[in-house]
């Protein structure tokens, strides 16, 4: 990895920490970091590894009985009735719920004005909730469920979303499929295309991806009186405790929300799911507490896909690659109720790349099929399919190399956003220094369309592709508050209500700390994710756990400072402006007197100081934005259409690393769902009946360790963006998978010169563009 | 999620026959198998017998006319491992180490491969299909991507092994005990076709045990190979697949087989591919036209057509990496 960058590692032992208290806001960190930056290993990696850590599923409750959730089987139908004597009967069975029972039916929303009920008369989609139950073991819950009689009548449906908005497409609401429309833009395209000395015009098409966390969906609920503790794998406790709320029409104060450990999430655990209002439902019913948990199946059935998505995408340019025009249009599938079909869509076409005169058109629409969730870079990982491929294509047309084509058009403000200036110039950075890290100039030299040396078959051809992409938040921001108790010591407890979806959050924040006081990171005790205990977060989604609280953390840190620094003035005699901190100890600037944090006498008297953070406004003048750019090589059997990625390089500009392990883990994991977006992963739904058929995990392809390049290089831009905020950090988790795809279609591209416009790529699509089967040489 | 079933061990092979007399009884290998489909309702049981504390059911021996004998309970792990498979019949030992994952092949077995059912996802999911007693096969009008191309009938699954290919290519039997005694049956006669009937997988009677596998001495100039194609590199079943046997005198086949696996319900043997080969010289056109003849009766459905090139390809790669260098 010679692209590593140095000046972290092997600094100086000790940060000189701005002066707390001092008049306006903080001193940014220096360069010089002493913890920050580091590669530091998971504060709860013991927990995570020896399977101490106790997830969600791991509760176990005295008196718990296990429960599980009816779906209906048809992509569409109607519920003519449900006869539930049978279930109810068995031994062992506790609780059983359906719209029969009208006080366990409240009334339930997917968002977008729907206004339903948990078990609705009309089930949209396959998997809808019908009924669930509780028994005092998952086998008799299953063999309840299965002794439930649901009379249906089946529904015409409609499941492609190519053909949602057909004039004689089934309703899946009364009021068509069209569920919502908008449009943007800028200039004049007309004029741009007019301008413009080559015009491309090309549709893409891309499948519907699946979160599927290790951890299923799920929630343990438990009653005290009329007080309610959930348990529950989510992404963030206060909005399950606001929606719990809701739902059940009690007092927030009432409803606690724990979620310390996550067994991965992806924008499908931002929001809870009728599972945990009938969990919760029933629990009261029989005053036990409930667990339950959805099945592998049901989670791909209901929670949660980045939709499937149609683009038709035009772009003008010069002869000198400068962009003239681009027009944009999506559709994109909601699913049976309104959620986000082509949120963020069309932003990576209007705001990446420089272009005067941009035009955007976005449908999304219904389908019978469970509604979306935003899956990591929502929008964003479809609409760079299309942009990135174009701009490869633009640069063949023009013959530009594809890196000299992106520089020509990088914008110095966020052109969606009224050209507010950028903080940084994080995407040239990250396509000049990614392009200099994987050796792109001579790589692509050698390679195009030849036989891989050494293989002697000349129908393996290797080639290289790359993409660049910046992601719509990443800055975070209020509101967020964290809590830090120093203790006499020299240990600390950080108090914080975000949820650490196994990014490595706890230890980002530890590492923040760590810096701040001069300890060791495993110093520092997070407490995190339980609403009744821990300070109000926002859910840990948008890449913006890091830059929200990561700043908070640290005002809290100099909150503590602040009174550490009195204490010390008191007890060396010196006025205050005199005492600095170095490290573990305070002293003062002339250097002759210092005292330990753990020596101070007022500490040790009052035995904890506690600091409180706010998180503060962003400047608002400023566009505060990740950049990312990815550059692979692939091996590709035009005999086959197998393709094999053998190396990516990821560079990211997403301000200051502060954990380099859990940076360059990101990466990783960025690079292996982009690659299950572009070559494994897509969601197969039966023409005839709309039922899923992919729906177990060896359908359902994931990714595997062998799937993954030998070689992903993380080249971080090494910087601080100290305009963000007082860490200088910005997102990265969702940009480490935003190019990834477009950059493996066009190292396909290079190797063979098939374009290939749809998801996903692998020999079943790939083998029939090729027509290159010559065969051995 | 399963229905109740008793559960038995017996400690013989004539013991396992009687407990197989029992209504809806099924043999239990390693598991992999049949727990996937008890748990997801493919078909029920009233009794699983297992094969676990059975003795001399697993490993691998030398045959007295220079063959190998593997035990039906040999596990596929120790099956890629063995040094005398792999030196002998490589293409054996390659498919046993394409099966499906690690884990997989530690617990999973030879005879439980062989006998297997079938993956297809309406077979595996909640459709009433003609396999599973129900009134159609839904992949022909639905979503046949991975279906058969070959030898489909009413029903158009793929056999899903990697194994039965790889047998079936060297000739392989598989030695069976039951109530009436002990049969040898090849490899290439002991699937059934869904022309023959649809809802049977193995030509195995009821009380019927695979107990080895025979594997005849390797003949001269045996050139022996296995190569699988899928949409993952681990995990995944073949989307294409091929065993080749051929006994090469110089550059020219003398003898061929030519086993296609994911190609049709039942292990596919190309004895048309066969024929181009057979006393030819292995040179680029003969290779080109075995594999299109390998293909000249392939009937796509309406996903899968890209199967056809996809097999071309594939032959035309592993029969070029056949010629003697
Ligand atoms: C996720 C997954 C992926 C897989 N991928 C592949 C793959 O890529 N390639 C591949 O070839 N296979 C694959 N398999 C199948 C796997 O190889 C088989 O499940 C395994 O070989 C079966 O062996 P077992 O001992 O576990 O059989 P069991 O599950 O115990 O039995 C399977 C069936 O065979 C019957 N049976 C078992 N032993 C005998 C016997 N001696 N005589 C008569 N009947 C018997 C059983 O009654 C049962 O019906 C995969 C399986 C899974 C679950």
């Amino acid at each position: 990895m010679a692209q590593e960058k140095e000046g972290i590692e092997g600094q100086i032992p000790f940060t000189q920490a701005p002066d707390a208290g001092a008049e306006g806001e903080p001193e940014a960190w220096g360069e010089r970091t002493r913890v920050v930056g580091e590669r530091h290993p998971r504060v709860d990696g013991y927990e995570r590894v020896s399977g101490a850590a106790v997830f969600p599923s791991d509760v176990v409750l005295p008196g718990m009985v296990y429960g599980a959730m009816l779906g209906s089987p048809h992509a569409n139908a109607r519920v003519k009735s449900i006869d539930t004597s049978a279930a109810e009967g068995m031994a062992g069975v506790y609780a059983v719920i359906s719209r029969n029972t009208g006080d366990a039916n409240p009334a339930w929303s997917y968002g977008g004005g729907h206004q339903g009920r948990l078990f609705e008369d009309h089930c949209r989609f396959e998997g809808e909730a019908v009924a669930a139950v509780a028994a005092d073991t998952p086998y008799r819950a299953a063999d309840a469920l299965r002794a439930i009689v649901v009379e249906y009548e089946e529904l015409p449906f409609v499941s492609d979303v190519a053909h949602a908005l057909d004039e004689d497409a089934p309703g899946v609401h009364a009021d068509g499929n069209l569920a919502g429309e908008s449009e943007d833009g800028r200039g004049d395209v007309e004029q741009g295309f007019a301008a413009a000395d080559v015009v491309l015009e090309r549709n893409f098409r891309v499948g519907s991806q699946m979160q599927t966390p290790l951890e299923p969906h799920g929630c343990v609920a438990s009653w005290d009186g009329d007080r309610l503790t959930v348990w529950e794998s989510t992404q963030g406790v206060f909005a399950i405790q606001g929606e719990l709320a809701e739902v059940l029409d009690m007092p927030l104060a009432r409803v606690r929300v724990i979620g310390h450990y996550v067994g991965g999430a992806f924008g499908s655990k931002l929001r809870t799911d009728k599972y945990a209002v009938a969990a919760a439902l029933m629990a009261r019913r029989i005053n036990r507490p409930v667990k339950l948990f959805l099945t592998r199946e049901q989670t791909l059935l209901t929670q949660g896909n980045r939709p499937a998505t149609l683009m038709t995408l035009k772009v003008g340019a010069k002869k000198d690659g400068t962009l003239t025009a681009i027009h944009f249009e999506g559709t994109g599938a909601s699913g049976a109720y309104k959620a986000g079909g082509t949120s963020l869509l069309d932003w990576i076409a209007k705001d990446l790349y420089r272009c005067p005169n941009v035009r955007t058109h976005l449908k999304d629409v219904y389908i019978n099929a469970q509604p979306a969730r935003p899956f990591r870079a929502p929008g964003y990982v479809q609409g760079s399919w299309a942009m990135d491929q174009m701009m490869d294509e633009l640069a063949a047309e023009l013959a530009m190399d594809p890196v000299a084509l992106r520089l020509k058009n990088i914008p110095d403000g966020s052109q969606a956003r009224d050209d507010k200036p950028y903080t940084t110039d994080g995407l040239r950075r990250c396509i000049e220094e990614g392009a200099a890290a994987f050796g792109w100039q001579q790589a692509r030299a050698a390679g195009k369309g030849k036989g891989v040396a050494g293989k002697g078959e000349g129908h393996v051809r290797r080639g290289v592709g790359m993409a660049a992409a910046n992601w719509y938040v990443g800055d975070g921001g209020p509101p967020a508050t964290v809590i830090l108790r120093l203790y006499v010591d020299g240990t600390a407890n950080l108090n914080m209500g975000a949820s650490d979806i196994g990014t490595g959050t706890k230890t980002v924040m530890a590492m923040v700390v760590a810096e701040e006081f001069g300890m060791d990171p495993d110093a520092i005790q997070v407490e995190h994710a339980d609403t009744a205990t821990t300070q109000f977060a926002t859910p840990s989604g948008g890449s913006k756990t890091v830059p929200t609280e990561a700043p908070t953390v640290r005002r809290a840190c100099l909150a503590v400072k602040d009174q550490l620094m009195d204490m010390a003035a008191t007890q060396l005699g010196r006025p205050r402006q005199e005492i600095r901190f170095a490290g573990d100890r305070l002293e003062t600037t002339d250097g002759l007197e210092t005292v330990a944090i753990t020596d101070l006498d007022a500490l040790k008297n009052q035995k904890v100081v506690v600091g409180i953070g706010e998180r503060q406004p962003n400047p608002d003048d400023v566009s505060i934005t990740p950049f990312a750019a990815q550059f692979c090589e692939v091996e590709v059997n035009t005999g086959t259409g197998e393709v094999r990625l053998l190396r990516m390089v990821g560079t990211n500009e997403s301000g200051r690393v502060i954990n380099r392990l859990t940076w360059d883990g990101q990466l990783v994991g960025g690079v292996t769902m982009g690659a299950g977006f572009a070559q494994t992963e897509s969601r197969v739904l039966d023409g005839p009946t709309g039922k899923l058929c992919n729906k177990s995990w060896h359908d359902y392809k994931l990714p595997t360790a062998l799937d993954v390049p030998d070689e992903v290089v993380s080249a971080p831009v090494m910087l601080n963006d100290e305009e963000a905020n007082i860490v200088g950090a910005k997102g990265l988790g969702e940009p480490v998978t935003i190019p990834t795809g477009a950059a493996i279609a066009n190292a396909v591209y290079d190797a063979v010169g098939v374009r290939m416009l749809d998801t996903p790529i692998n020999p079943e699509t790939l083998v029939a563009r090729i027509d290159l089967q010559e065969g051995p040489q | 999620m399963t229905t109740p079933f008793s559960y038995v061990r017996p400690r013989s092979v004539a013991d396992v026959i009687s407990s197989l007399e029992a209504e809806g009884a099924t043999i239990h290998a390693g598991g992999t198998d049949l727990l996937g489909c008890l748990r997801d309702g493919v078909y029920a049981v009233d009794t699983v017998v297992s094969l676990g504390d059975v003795e001399g059911l697993a490993g691998v021996r030398e045959l007295k006319d220079g063959g190998l004998a593997v035990g039906a309970m040999t596990t596929i792990t120790d099956l890629a491992g063995h040094a005398t498979v792999a030196g002998r019949y490589p293409g054996l030992a390659q498919a046993a180490a394409a099966v499906a994952s690690p884990q997989l092949r530690h617990q999973g077995t030879v005879g439980g491969n062989l006998c297997q059912k079938p993956r297809c996802w309406y077979y595996r999911g909640d459709f009433p299909c003609l396999r599973k007693g129900g009134y159609k096969c839904f992949a022909v009008n639905g979503e046949n991507q991975h279906h058969a191309i070959l030898g489909g009938a009413q029903c158009f699954i793929v056999h899903p092994s990697d194994l039965a290919p790889a047998l079936m290519a060297l000739d392989a039997a598989a030695i069976i005990d039951g109530p009436a005694g002990t049969r040898r049956v090849a490899v290439a006669d002991l699937h059934v076709a869904p022309a023959e009937d649809p809802t049977r997988e193995t030509v195995l009677e009821p009380g019927e045990v695979i107990t080895e596998v025979r594997i005849p001495a390797p003949p001269a100039g045996l050139y022996n190979s296995y190569r699988k194609i899928r949409t993952r590199r681990s995990w995944d079943f073949a989307i294409a697949g091929c065993a080749l046997a051929l006994t090469l005198d110089g550059d020219t086949v003398r003898q061929a087989r030519v086993v296609l696996a994911a190609a049709a319900p039942v292990p596919w043997r190309s004895t048309a591919a066969e024929d181009v080969l057979r006393g030819n010289p292995l040179d680029d056109a003969h290779i080109r036209d075995a594999a299109e003849t390998a293909m000249a009766d392939a009937v796509p459905m309406t996903h899968n057509a890209y199967k056809v090139p996809l097999f071309k390809g594939m032959l035309i790669e592993e029969l070029a990496k056949a010629r003697p260098r």
